[in-house]
């Protein structure tokens, strides 16, 4: 009991303050009855996503059951809300992840780096970054990373049998995977659940839409911009002992060989994908992120590339109801005047350090989403944080997208991003190293994201 | 009192069917604590799993951090924690060169199977091996418990780590096994036994354990009772003598020394750096022990001394 008790002290403390906060506290001046009761619904979440007492489906349970017991939502209101695009997205990108990594179609992708980088580390290093950068901002960063790292743990097991020297290396090989890949995640809405979280507000707050071609247009450019300066970074940060890794790239390639030549299978899988891809670019206005993704998950298994049992699997179902319910909880969030009232309170208590209000509202929307998705995931951050970005005043479209970048500036922990908790699970790089070139990623992607807004942006809106 | 549960315990401790679990984190810090593993395991003739807790990562990317692993299998890239019991087992073949079942015994990480919310390693021709790989992802503590309790493990052997203050009052408060804590330990020095004795009823099985190494490894003993004022009760006296006839009758000399002051305080600083400390657990109640500590507890947090806390 007193082991229980111990283990799940978190949640008790949730519930404990959550208790306290709906039955002696009076909800503020301004702010409805029920926006008040969503606010410490979300606030007991939160505390349970940072500490995990309880599995992660079990969060998403007890959101769904709070909203209708304590929030005044009815349970089809609750429902409604909590099967749209957006999870059918991450639904469809999740599986559609594991359909193309059993693929094996990783050895082709490491020869082509190979090819292009040749065998000095710093060209290895910046290869690694641009093409996990260019392939996750299309297909997401935990399908590029779970190709990259086995390329890169293999150049590391041939460069050396030891596996504690050459960290410096090490480091910088799984970290231009990582950085890499969260870099490119913001440059079109499929890089990201967090992207269509956020397409997925626009759309149910009424506050416009953009469609894939235009966030391209309107971000991508800064992807191109980090990339070279993320590559410096992790060469200046952890710079590798060994200048030229010949007998590693040798080896790699000799290893590579070995699969054989390309098959019909293979070959089908690629041009299954390039499908799905064009469906996001040219048809997702019409037909959404999310059905295009299921549309390739149907085709994959019909055509017998993958088992259900491999999917069924792979995926985190726990993940896809906790999207569902964080999604949910926040269109409440903006039904109840919660997430206007938020808004209004971070405007008023930060308008005196801040008077220019644009400004105001670009850093309380970039600060609230960088500092949250290194204690949360991005996309849980972008779910809760969202509606209230969107309820700041100013454009939507600007606030909304300042907030998804900013959502991506997880680099301090080995939390925030799928690609950085990839590589920690290596156990071949510590939380320290995320420290030592976070802070330099974060300067970067804060100053990179200015210079979008202030430069870019303008043209388009 | 004391006289009769020793009497009855005498014959109570059945090697053969002890087994001690000693956890393992990396080959570059874990060699001292598998070490003395292998060699108390030895003395009381235990069989000996040996489990590497790895972190979880955070439910948000378990998926992909599970396909990543798929992935890397596909690439003959093994999980960094079947890497560490690898290197633990070729440890084990050389610190016990003359075990012929142990020699047989070959690691394939191919031969690995999930079952009870951990992944075991089959070692092919394990029948005749007492030595059980066991990898397990969580927080260290909650893993410990629930491979303690899963399989009945007597003793959990832990190496002393830079956060110990932190896991102390954790690993004695909820794991229910007896624990061995390896601080600071150094295989090439010569230790001295040093037995907390006092009326407690854990001070019966610490003789036992303290006469089993003492008999094995041949270290001089001492036993200490330490009382808070300069009166000793005669349960303290009773327990001394007895431990020192327990010790005597085996052939082992102690020396005794019985002196005043705060428990933990005097523990500590008798324990120097140069002793092996066994102590009974706690008989306080769990809430106690939360709220006040226990003396194990404090003990622990204070010293760096390899210390075995019976239970």
């Amino acid at each position: 009991m007193l082991f229980w008790v111990q283990r799940t002290r978190w949640l008790l403390i949730s519930f404990s303050l959550g208790a306290i906060l709906f039955f002696f506290i009076p909800h503020p001046l301004g702010l409805s009855v029920q926006g008040y009761h969503v606010l410490i619904i979300i606030f007991m979440t939160l505390i349970l996503i940072l500490k995990e007492p309880i599995p992660l489906p079990a969060i998403a349970l007890q959101l769904i059951f709070w909203q209708v017991i304590i929030a005044g939502s009815t349970p089809n209101e609750v429902g409604g809300y909590f099967m749209n695009d957006a999870v059918f997205f991450i639904m469809g990108s999740l599986m559609l992840a594991v359909a193309i990594v059993s693929q094996g179609l990783d050895k082709r992708l490491a020869l082509g780096i190979i090819r292009l980088t040749g065998n000095k580390t710093w060209r290895i290093v910046a290869g690694f970054t641009t093409i996990s950068a260019l392939l996750s901002s299309f297909v997401g960063p935990h399908m590029v990373t779970a190709m990259m790292l086995p390329v890169a743990l293999t150049l590391i097991r041939f460069t050396s049998k030891k596996s504690t020297g050459n960290t410096q290396l090490i480091a910088a090989l799984l970290f231009s995977i990582a950085y890499g890949a969260t870099v490119g995640s913001i440059g079109t809405p499929s890089g990201g659940g967090r992207n269509v979280i956020m397409m997925n507000y626009w759309a149910e707050f009424g506050s416009g839409t953009l469609s894939y071609i235009e966030w391209i247009k309107m971000v991508y450019p800064m992807v191109l911009i980090e990339i070279p300066i993320t590559t410096f970074i992790i060469l200046k940060t952890f710079p590798p002992e060994i200048k030229i890794l010949d007998t590693a790239v040798r080896r790699l390639k000799a290893e590579v060989g070995r699969a054989g030549k390309t098959s019909i299978r293979e070959i089908f899988s690629v041009v299954l994908f390039a499908g799905v891809l064009f469906g996001w670019i040219s048809l997702s206005e019409t037909y959404g992120l999310g059905s295009i993704a299921l549309m390739g998950v149907f085709l994959f298994l019909a055509f017998g590339l993958v088992d259900w049992k491999d999917l069924s699997t792979g995926v985190n179902w726990g993940v896809i109801l906790l999207f569902g319910a964080t999604i949910s909880i926040g269109v409440q969030m903006k039904n109840t005047g919660g997430a206007a009232w938020l808004a209004e309170l971070s405007v008023g208590f930060l308008e005196t350090l801040i008077p220019d209000i644009h400004t105001l509202r670009a850093v309380i929307s970039v600060a609230l989403s960088g500092v949250m998705s290194n204690l949360l995931s991005s996309s849980a951050t972008v779910a809760v944080v969202g509606p209230v970005v969107l309820n700041l005043g100013g454009d939507p479209i600007l606030l909304g997208l300042a907030s998804v970048i900013a959502s991506a500036f997880g680099y301090f922990t080995a939390v925030a991003a799928p690609a950085c908790t990839i590589i920690y699970s290596s156990g071949l790089v510590k939380a320290p190293d995320f420290l030592r070139a976070g802070w330099k990623m974060a300067i970067m992607s804060i100053l990179s994201l200015s210079l979008l807004a202030t430069l870019w942006w303008p043209l388009f809106r | 009192m004391v006289a009769t549960i020793m009497t009855k315990k005498e014959k109570r401790i059945d090697p053969k069917a002890l087994k001690f679990l000693t956890a393992v984190s990396s080959a570059e810090y874990s060699k001292p604590t598998l070490k003395l593993g292998s060699l108390i395991a030895s003395v009381f003739d235990a069989n000996l799993g040996v489990v590497y807790v790895g972190e979880k990562a955070s439910e948000f990317h378990g998926s992909s951090v599970n396909m990543t692993r798929q992935n890397l299998d596909n690439w003959n890239i093994i999980h960094p924690g079947l890497e560490v019991l690898e290197w633990a087992l070729k440890e084990l073949k050389k610190m016990n060169p003359n075990d012929a079942n142990l020699a047989k015994i070959k690691f394939n990480p191919d031969h690995v199977y999930e079952e009870d919310g951990r992944v075991r390693v089959f070692l092919p021709g394990e029948e005749n091996c007492r030595i059980e790989l066991i990898l397990r992802e969580g927080e260290l503590v909650n893993q410990l418990r629930k491979e303690i309790q899963l399989e009945n493990y007597d003793l959990a052997i832990i190496g002393g780590s830079q956060n110990k203050r932190h896991l102390a009052h954790s690993l004695i408060q909820y794991l229910p096994s007896s624990i061995f804590v390896l601080q600071k330990f150094n295989p090439r020095k010569k230790y001295k036994l040093l037995l907390l004795v006092d009326d407690s009823s854990a001070t019966t099985k610490s003789v036992e354990w303290g006469a089993l190494i003492a008999e094995k490894l041949g270290w001089p003993v001492r036993t200490l009772t330490v009382s808070k004022t300069l009166r000793f009760g005669e349960g303290y006296q009773g327990a001394a003598d007895l431990a020192k006839a327990y010790f005597e009758k085996k052939g082992i000399e102690v020396e005794q020394f019985f002196l005043t002051g705060d428990p933990v305080r005097t523990f500590v600083e008798f324990a120097g750096d140069n002793h092996f400390v066994i102590m009974g657990a706690s008989t306080l109640n769990p809430v106690k022990q939360l709220l006040f500590g226990s003396k194990p507890i404090k003990t622990l947090e204070r010293t760096d001394v390899p210390i075995l806390i019976v239970r």
